[in-house]
């Protein structure tokens, strides 16, 4: 009976360590989103019901995370996981939802929603075939970058969180109405902005903004990828330079996580703008998504001036 | 279909210049009428939620002619009529559209890695003991995977690691794991790669080296720890990260349990005499940049010098990774390190021996990585002769240098030297020059 004596303070550790690290009496839908933008938009729509995390950082290029195990942990005790889908997340999500023991959050998980089905998808190839690049079969996951389909993620996620939460529907429902008339407005107050630069060319590093340049009627005459998620080549980059000269482009946009060298050079030589566009909201930093938008916007209208 | 004609048809079919794709809109605008006719006569129209239908979404499939009762049956008649002939004439004209085929989809998801090697060794014989090491001068094939996975049922998920060598094909790994445990536990069963460590458990695939650290193939032999058998983890509700993982396997093989029954094919005579592994796994996310993951590792079997003497290899893993995500940056800074300390009984003695290695890598740039290594193993401290490796007498060290160019991450081509410092003999240089490429699903890659 001596020898065991030792136990029971390791068994009282042990239990002490599961009540702290036991959730909160408070039943918050706990909601982990693997971009931030996506994570943004599940704040407005859950209010104070929820608690949202976001996989990635807006720093961060969503085709190439981590699978850290810390994140196996958020996954074994998330409601629901909020992805964006059409193979963006492929990569290194499936590793972590097959981790996470918790069938909630598996692709046939009932807290599982991929918002690439609820929006029109762009680019979306022939043929699917890495020779063309690293394309996306199912389409561009991009789509973020446009309100309204940001508008049809909301849309799906207020859904989302009904089906999951059903006494709080009604909440749910009235935080979308506010953040869909929200959206509406900033989207007008958006366009109008961006208004005398319709038809505008604009050269890129990636086929990542083609949702927003689409949205605000700018085009998008060039890639400085020659073909997606292949490093541009000197060839490649001469002849962006000269479309760029003969087309007399004014902005040369990327996001904030690609390597910005080249766009500066192209910037330069033609001469146009280097536009660097947040690769999502800021959600660490409180940033919400039509915040997140507004510095999209304005970077692009400081660009094209 | 063949997949050629298949691609005419589908990219045919997204063409709108084409006389298809016009009869096809025709036939959706029929068949609209048909529907408003429908939802009007029997409810109260409401406003959609739903997004508009994609442009590009897939044929729409061939309605059930249902008359309207509330429409004109005549009329509903005629144009049930019309659109069977247009179908009936389309399906004349052109095969049907590729996708989706009800049932294909159901495929597991397949990807083909294959990996070749030139090499060159300073001596005739050299000591390389991975069994996908480039092992003669010249051209080697070191292995054709095939890693296929998919779910089974709610209840359990397969996969399958299945390779190609140039003596045969081998089936390293076929397991199932279960999706939907309660508690946070997961078993997986069938035949798989023991997570003793941290190298083991992976696929050449995932290395920053042409070849194997030496501990593994002395240790457990040439394909690593596996073996047929059942395995329960756990992970625990602390804070932190924390796996607690607990495996039985088959003690049999030369190649993946060397250091318990190994070749010697001794019957099991109680259910001790299987290969018992558990190991504890940690991680700590120091900040959003730097990564600690740590291991400790103990695998326990009765040894091939009989069943009473039995074999412990304990073991330590340490991997910390600086990967900057908070700013725009392609470089990755990894050091792993590992130590497999070995207790073998043997009649009348104790064999104890320590093996292990550490290496950086270092991607530099986008495309680019290159890497270091340092292999050691210390003699079986008896003063006698190790039954699996008499000629181990000495300590014997190896370093390795690699460079790897990365032209997506779906291909690589890696040039490595190493000189190998066995207590016993000679050194011995070699060097390889080394591609991968892969094909098919886009595979998940764990941490």
């Amino acid at each position: 009976m001596r020898k065991l004596l030792p136990i029971v303070p390791l068994v009282a550790l042990a239990a002490l360590a599961t009540v702290a690290a036991a959730p909160p009496a408070v039943a918050d839908v706990k909601v982990v989103a693997t971009v931030p933008s996506l994570a943004a938009i599940a704040k407005e729509v859950g209010g104070k019901h929820v608690s949202v995390t976001a996989i990635s950082l807006p720093t961060q290029d969503a085709h190439f995370v981590d699978a850290k195990p810390s994140l196996v942990l958020k996954l074994n005790k998330a409601d629901a996981l909020l992805a964006i889908g059409a193979d963006l997340e492929i990569g290194w999500l499936p590793a972590l939802q097959t981790q996470a023991r918790n069938p909630r959050i598996l692709s046939s998980g009932a807290g599982y929603l991929e918002c690439a089905a609820h929006v029109t998808l762009r680019d979306r190839p022939a043929v699917a075939d890495r020779a063309q690049g690293d394309v996306h079969a199912a389409g561009n996951p991009h789509f973020l970058y446009d309100p309204r389909a940001a508008a049809a993620c909301a849309r799906a996620i207020a859904a989302h969180f009904a089906r999951l939460d059903g006494k709080r529907a009604k909440a749910y429902q009235a935080n979308l109405a506010r953040f869909l008339a929200a959206l509406d407005g900033a989207r007008a107050r958006w366009e109008k902005h961006l208004a005398a630069h319709r038809g505008a060319p604009v050269i890129t590093y990636h086929r990542s903004l083609t949702y927003l340049l689409d949205w605000l009627g700018l085009v998008e005459v060039a890639t400085i990828e020659p073909k997606p998620g292949i490093p541009p080549t000197a060839s490649h980059v001469a002849a962006v330079i000269d479309l760029g000269k003969a087309k007399a482009v004014k902005a040369v946009a990327q996001e904030a996580y690609y390597p910005d060298k080249t766009c500066a050079l192209v910037a330069r030589k033609i001469p146009a703008a280097v536009v660097r566009i947040p690769g999502g909201a800021d959600v660490a930093r409180g940033q919400s998504y039509i915040q997140h938008m507004d510095e999209v916007v304005n970077s692009l209208a400081a660009g094209l001036k | 279909m063949s997949p050629a004609v298949a691609q005419a048809a589908a990219s045919s079919f997204h063409d709108p210049n084409t006389e298809r794709h016009v009869s096809a809109r025709s036939r959706i605008r029929a068949w609209a009428a048909i529907a408003i006719l429908a939802v009007t006569s029997t409810a109260v129209a409401q406003p959609s939620t739903e997004p508009p239908p994609e442009p590009e979404s897939e044929p729409v499939p061939e309605p059930v002619p249902d008359p309207d009762p509330a429409g004109d049956p005549a009329l509903d008649a005629e144009l049930a009529a019309a659109l069977a002939a247009d179908a009936a004439a389309e399906a004349k004209a052109q095969p049907p559209p590729a996708a989706p085929v009800s049932g294909s989809v159901m495929n597991p998801d397949i990807s083909f890695i294959v990996d070749v090697a030139a090499a060159w060794f300073g001596e005739d014989e050299h000591l390389q003991t991975g069994g996908h090491d480039p092992s003669k001068n010249g051209f080697n094939l070191q292995q054709v995977e095939m890693a296929i996975g998919k779910s089974v049922d709610p209840y359990f998920r397969f996969d399958a690691n299945i390779v190609f060598g140039a003596f045969g094909v081998e089936v390293e790994e076929a397991y199932a794991t279960t999706l939907a445990l309660p508690r946070s536990l997961q078993v997986r069963a069938g035949q798989f790669l023991t997570r003793f460590g941290r190298i083991n458990p992976t696929h050449l695939h995932a290395w920053d080296f042409v070849d194997q650290p030496f501990a593994i193939g002395r240790v457990f032999g040439a394909e690593g720890n596996r073996g047929a058998g059942v395995e329960l983890s756990w992970l625990t509700p602390l804070p932190w990260y924390a796996e607690l993982v607990v495996s039985a396997t088959d003690p049999v093989g030369e190649g993946t349990a060397r250091s318990f029954f190994g070749p010697t094919e001794l019957p099991l005579e109680t259910p001790l005499d299987v290969q018992t592994t558990v190991a504890l796994k940690q991680f700590a996310e120091l900040s959003p940049d730097w990564s600690l993951l740590g291991g400790l590792s103990l695998a326990t079997g009765p040894n091939a010098t009989g069943h009473d003497n039995r074999t412990d290899v304990w073991g330590a893993d340490l991997f910390v990774k600086f990967r900057p995500i908070t700013e725009a940056s392609t470089t990755v800074v990894s050091l792993q390190a590992e130590v497999l300390h070995r207790r073998r009984q043997v009649p009348h003695d104790l064999l104890v021996d320590t093996s292990g290695y550490a290496q950086v890598f270092w991607r530099f740039a986008a495309r680019w990585g290159t890497a270091a290594r340092w292999d050691f193993g210390t003699a079986a401290d008896d003063g006698g002769a190790d039954y699996l490796d008499p000629e181990w007498t000495e300590a014997r060290h190896r370093a390795s240098a690699s460079v790897t160019f990365y032209p997506t991450e779906f291909s690589r081509l890696r040039a490595q030297g190493s000189y190998d410092m066995p207590g016993w003999r000679d050194g011995i240089w070699a060097a390889f020059l080394a591609l991968e490429v892969s094909v098919g699903a886009h595979a998940a890659h764990k941490f």
